[in-house]
């Protein structure tokens, strides 16, 4: 029997679409508080505004991240939900784990919370929806002893490090995504657990420029695996590519006949810097012009590999809107030997020169992409000890000046101001 | 020359005990001693947290740092609205 009318709630059941009105009443059946759920969204319809008030409790014991406080701004009239925590867990990496710990967090999360669920949050957390304030400590007691998992970042911390599949699965990664994302994790438990910058601060891991994680996009600091020699070539296969004997796309697209494989129509004509062509039956590269697109490759991968001498490009400071508009991330390293025998050194000696700087300089909720963007690319290049080179330059210039370092004119700027005014007399 | 951790400490508390707002940003400690970086800065103020001397508030999206007597959580609050 519904505990609250949700008329406007109910138009949602209509559609041919899953309705999670209709999960949130099965789930009521067990779990009376999801009632006081529909209660409160069916008056913020009817209010058009929230009835949600965040802030306060940050984790558990020891820990400053985690646990995103949420509370009704109507206790009285929704008691279910006069706190409703929102629980972070950190994922495995690549998010690799079976049906039986799955089982484990939902069983877990029917005794402590709501039972509601939203897997995977956009960092990759598994997100727990919904519990109380005296729940927090046993929940994270039996999470981290008996399943042995641990809460994710929130707030002003790192956030919670993901990476795409990797070696594990795939055949591209140039960089054991897996191993530098775990590696990571564990080497930044304190910052991943307790506020330690101006703002949010996101790892993400692609084993290669198709970039699955989407870390160029979505990360303050993207490594995204790539090579600096040719891509390798096996000549039989794209003959065969060309006479039909294996699908394109790895079979990818096969649900409708394209007809026969053009290989000019559909890799040399759609390379970005048109460095492919044919001479006779033989694919040539001009490897030197090669933008790491990826589009060959992903068109034929029987023929084409990526090159051997591989290693991962770091970018800098992408964001979604908040204050300026989304951004992506600034190719800022361009080549990084990634080395688990060093456990990352070259990668955390990075991270850290970049912290050390956003710290020091960053506002109080600016990301580091925006701070880059306020004192400008050359004064971050700079710091980060980084010779510009041409990919660096986002566009022609705009700007007539030329602005000078002191250590790059003769004699520097200091001058003889008495001696100045004898040759220029005022 | 750089203050001693216990002197960082006392000034962070005595900042925290004068800030118009109770919540502060962890920049807002730095200038508690500005040859200290900022990060051995952010390591003392979690220390203070262990210390339960200062507490952390979070907006969701943003931690902050306060003294646990100038913080009254969501929930005291509504527990005072409901004695009352």
């Amino acid at each position: 029997m519904p505990k609250h009318e949700t008329p406007l709630l109910d138009e949602l059941e209509k559609g041919p679409w899953p309705s999670f009105v209709t999960d949130l009443k099965r789930q009521a059946e067990t779990k009376p508080e999801c009632w006081d759920i529909l209660g409160q969204l069916e008056l913020s319809f009817k209010d058009r505004i929230t009835h949600w008030k965040h802030g306060g409790i940050v984790g558990v014991f020891g820990y400053g991240g985690g646990i995103v406080g949420r509370y009704s701004d109507s206790p009285k009239e929704f008691p279910g939900v006069a706190h409703f925590h929102t629980v972070r867990l950190n994922q495995p990496s690549s998010k690799f784990y079976g049906t039986k710990k799955l089982r484990e967090i939902c069983d877990l999360w029917e005794k402590y919370g709501s039972g509601m669920t939203n897997m995977h949050g956009s960092t990759g957390d598994l997100v727990l929806l919904g519990t109380t304030t005296p729940n927090l400590e046993p929940l994270f007691y039996d999470l981290t002893h008996d399943l042995n998992m641990d809460l994710g970042g929130s707030g002003s911390n790192l956030r919670t490090p993901a990476c795409c599949l990797g070696k594990a699965r795939c055949e591209w990664s140039c960089i054991d995504t897996q191993a530098l994302c775990h590696h990571l994790t564990m080497h930044y438990q304190d910052e991943i657990h307790r506020p330690a910058f101006p703002y949010k601060f996101k790892f993400k891991m692609s084993g290669c420029p198709n970039d699955c994680v989407a870390a160029i996009a979505r990360s303050d600091f993207a490594v995204i695996g790539t090579w600096r020699d040719d891509i390798r070539m096996d000549q039989d296969a794209v003959k065969g590519y060309i006479n039909g004997d294996f699908p394109a796309n790895g079979g990818s697209h096969a649900g409708r006949d394209w007809g026969k494989f053009n290989i000019k129509k559909e890799v040399l004509d759609l390379c970005p810097t048109n460095c492919m062509w044919m001479e006779g039956d033989e694919l040539k590269i001009d490897n030197s012009e090669c933008t790491r697109c990826m589009h060959c490759i992903n068109v034929m991968p029987r023929a084409l590999r990526p090159g051997a001498d591989q290693g991962a490009t770091i970018c800098v400071g992408a964001k979604a809107p908040i204050l300026d508009g989304a951004q992506f991330a600034t190719m800022t390293i361009p080549f990084l030997k990634i080395d688990p025998e060093t456990e990352f050194e070259a990668v955390i000696e990075v991270i850290e020169k970049i912290w050390d700087w956003w710290m020091e300089v960053g506002k109080n909720r600016e990301r580091v992409g925006e701070t880059i963007m306020r004192v400008g690319l050359p004064t971050f290049l700079k710091v980060m000890e980084v010779d510009i080179i041409p990919q660096h330059v986002r566009e022609p210039r705009s700007n007539p000046y030329v602005f000078w370092q002191d250590e790059e004119v003769p004699g520097g700027f200091e001058r003889d101001v008495i001696e100045f005014r004898k040759k220029h007399a005022q | 020359m750089a203050l001693s951790s216990d002197e960082i400490k006392a000034a962070m508390l005595a900042k925290a005990e004068k800030a118009p707002k109770p919540q502060l940003y962890v920049k807002d400690f730095y200038a508690c001693d500005p040859d200290t970086k900022p990060r051995a800065i952010k390591n003392i103020a979690n220390d203070l947290v262990k210390e339960g001397k200062l507490m952390f508030w979070s907006s969701g999206s943003t931690t902050m740092y306060a003294l646990p007597s100038r913080i009254k959580n969501e929930e005291t609050r509504d527990e005072a609205e409901e004695n009352k």
